[in-house]
């Protein structure tokens, strides 16, 4: 039963629909246990990649696999194995939110089918919304059913468009909750989503895609790191020693060092690797550190790379 | 055609669509007040039989009576199979729906079964009351001709199979057509032929027999196989998704 490869696994899979390009080919590898995000601009091919891995569409170039099985030739073992949540919640508003997960439960032939909606109904809170019909539900409970019908049959895989679209804040923080469970609990989760900061919260790694296009691929701090500089703000209590100063300038990697009122920045060769040495040597210098922090966001380095491409876009236009 | 054995994934959505019709409500009316209607008008038409008419009178009034219950198999399945497939689409649940571990002919079964069953059900029940009132107060010549064993025994073999005709051309018409209302008319059209035996038996062109009855649930079912094979076909997945 264990697949000891990747949970999901792209090999150039690519998908055109008539001269339109939705995705190129496109690499990529999740390792089982892994919260990964696609994001990119509305059209960029995240849901085409969504689709193709839920074995609704076929790629038209390259290969695609979730835990070993190929999407299009043992589609309906990739089928028993994912759990998916459409772009919208797609449920049946004339039944209960109990026959929705009924529905589910038995089409996958499971074993308890009333334990298994027990525990995913228990999972999303909607024990007391249970036998109301879904029509009547919020946007938010609708998000609910329509996670608590992916993971009914407790898939390994799954695959998430969007999930916290349209949720408010507190909402969308039970959401987070809810996929961090699941990946503890053993899934591998692809989401796709425009929350940036959600994505930098939840995301192990992520993918940028633009016109279905890979861009980036990375953890949120390397993206971070890559797009942004490696620039570091670091704030002191009190005025810098002598000793602090030299134990900064002494920093392997360190440049563009710019001392400020209460504190300093810095740019770090890579700022992962190297803002550990430069803790060690203010800690060492007994400098009273207050906080350490790398400068802006997965969402300021997305806008960073955006306005990149399209000052390309640009140039290769006038070109 | 799959076998009598129905899988269990299959058996879930048939469950599921019986669930849907439960709260939908212009399937309930074509569900329960056609088959009234289509009982109480044979039922009437008898009631108001005069019994001194010739032979050839009370032959037709049984046969008008016949084509009555003829009807329910052929137009129940129209709205119903309409809202099978357009349904799905309105809602936007086709797409999860296809992430289901279902082959495509266990779609179409789940689908056409949900259908079929109950409107044959129907359709026999409807049938069994008429033949009870008979029994209970029908006078000669009437009693002996609505009796008639060949009646029930065409009504049983060609019931089942026109209503599998009329679910599989009504979902194959609406999973092109863009509106419900269209795919009705749509497969109304196509149903006026499958009534042609029943019209030809009915007016005594050509008599009720073993034969003639057999013959035509042959053609019939051949028919049936004949669309689903083309339905099995037509099935595609990515299609349904992007229309929808
Ligand atoms: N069935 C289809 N037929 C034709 N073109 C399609 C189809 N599905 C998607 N596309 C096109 O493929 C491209 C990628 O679409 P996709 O839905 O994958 O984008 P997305 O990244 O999910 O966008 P969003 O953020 O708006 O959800 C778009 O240009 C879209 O118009
Ligand atoms: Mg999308």
């Amino acid at each position: 039963m264990t697949h000891a490869g990747p949970a999901i696994e792209l090999d150039r899979a690519g998908r055109t629909f008539g001269d339109r390009v939705a995705l190129r080919p496109l690499d990529l590898a999740i390792p089982p246990g892994e919260i990964f995000g696609l994001l990119g601009p509305n059209g960029s091919g995240k849901t085409t990649t969504l689709r193709i891995l839920a074995t609704l569409i076929r790629p038209t170039t390259g290969t695609a696999r979730i835990l070993g099985h190929d999407v299009v030739t043992a589609a309906m073992d990739v089928r028993r194995r994912v759990g998916v949540m459409p772009e919208k919640p797609s449920l049946y508003e004339r039944l209960t939110v109990r026959d929705n997960l009924v529905f589910w439960a038995d089409a996958h032939t499971l074993p308890d089918t009333r334990a298994a909606i027990a525990s995913a109904l228990a999972f999303v809170g909607l024990e007391a919304r249970a036998d109301d019909r879904v029509g009547q539900l919020s946007k938010g409970w609708r998000q609910r059913v329509a996670l608590a019908r992916a993971i009914v049959h407790r898939p390994r895989v799954l695959l998430l468009d969007e999930p916290s679209s349209g949720l408010d804040p507190s909402a969308a923080a039970a959401m987070e909750r809810m996929i961090r469970a699941l990946v503890a609990d053993g899934a591998t989760v692809l989401m796709n989503t425009h929350r940036l900061a959600e994505a930098e919260r939840i995301c192990d790694r992520v993918a940028i895609l633009r016109h279905g296009e890979l861009l980036e691929l990375g953890t949120p701090r390397q993206l971070r790191a890559r797009l942004l500089g490696n620039v570091v703000n670091v704030e002191l209590a009190g005025p810098p020693t002598l000793p602090v100063r030299r134990a900064v300038e002494a920093t392997p990697a360190i440049s563009d060092v710019r001392w400020l009122p209460g504190g300093f920045a810095c740019r770090l060769e890579d700022a992962d690797r190297d803002t550990p040495a430069l803790i060690a040597g203010l800690v060492h210098a007994e400098a009273q550190i207050v906080s350490v922090v790398q400068a802006g966001d997965l969402e300021s380095a997305y806008l960073e790379l955006m306005a990149r491409t399209a000052r390309e876009d640009e140039l290769e236009a006038a070109a | 055609m799959t076998a009598f054995t129905v899988a269990p994934s299959v058996r879930a959505l048939i469950r599921k669509e019986l669930r849907e019709y439960r709260h939908h409500r212009m399937i309930l009316m074509t569900a329960t007040v056609l088959p009234i209607v289509f009982l109480l008008l044979p039922i009437a038409n008898l009631a108001l039989f005069d019994p001194e008419r010739s032979i050839g009178g009370v032959n037709l009034a049984v046969g008008q009576a016949m084509f009555c219950f003829f009807l329910c198999p052929v137009i129940i399945p129209a709205t119903m199979s309409a809202f099978a497939v357009i349904g799905e689409r309105d809602q936007g649940t086709l797409e999860p729906l296809l992430t289901l571990p279902l082959s495509d002919s266990q779609f179409l079964a789940g689908k056409v079964l949900a259908i079929v069953g109950p409107t044959t059900a129907a359709s026999f029940a409807i049938y069994l009351a008429y033949m009870s009132v008979v029994v209970a107060v029908a006078q000669e010549p009437v009693r002996s001709a609505a009796l008639d064993w060949t009646w029930p025994f065409g009504f049983l073999l060609l019931a089942p199979v026109l209503a599998l005709f009329s679910t599989l051309t009504g979902m194959a018409f609406s999973a092109r057509a863009r509106d419900i209302r269209v795919a009705e008319h749509l497969s109304g059209l196509v149903l006026l032929p499958a009534m042609l035996p029943v019209m030809l038996v009915v007016t005594r062109t050509i008599e009720p027999s073993v034969l003639s009855w057999g013959a035509f649930s042959a053609v019939v079912a051949a028919l049936d196989f004949a669309i689903w094979r083309l339905a099995l076909r037509a099935f595609d997945r990515e299609r349904a998704i992007s229309t929808a």
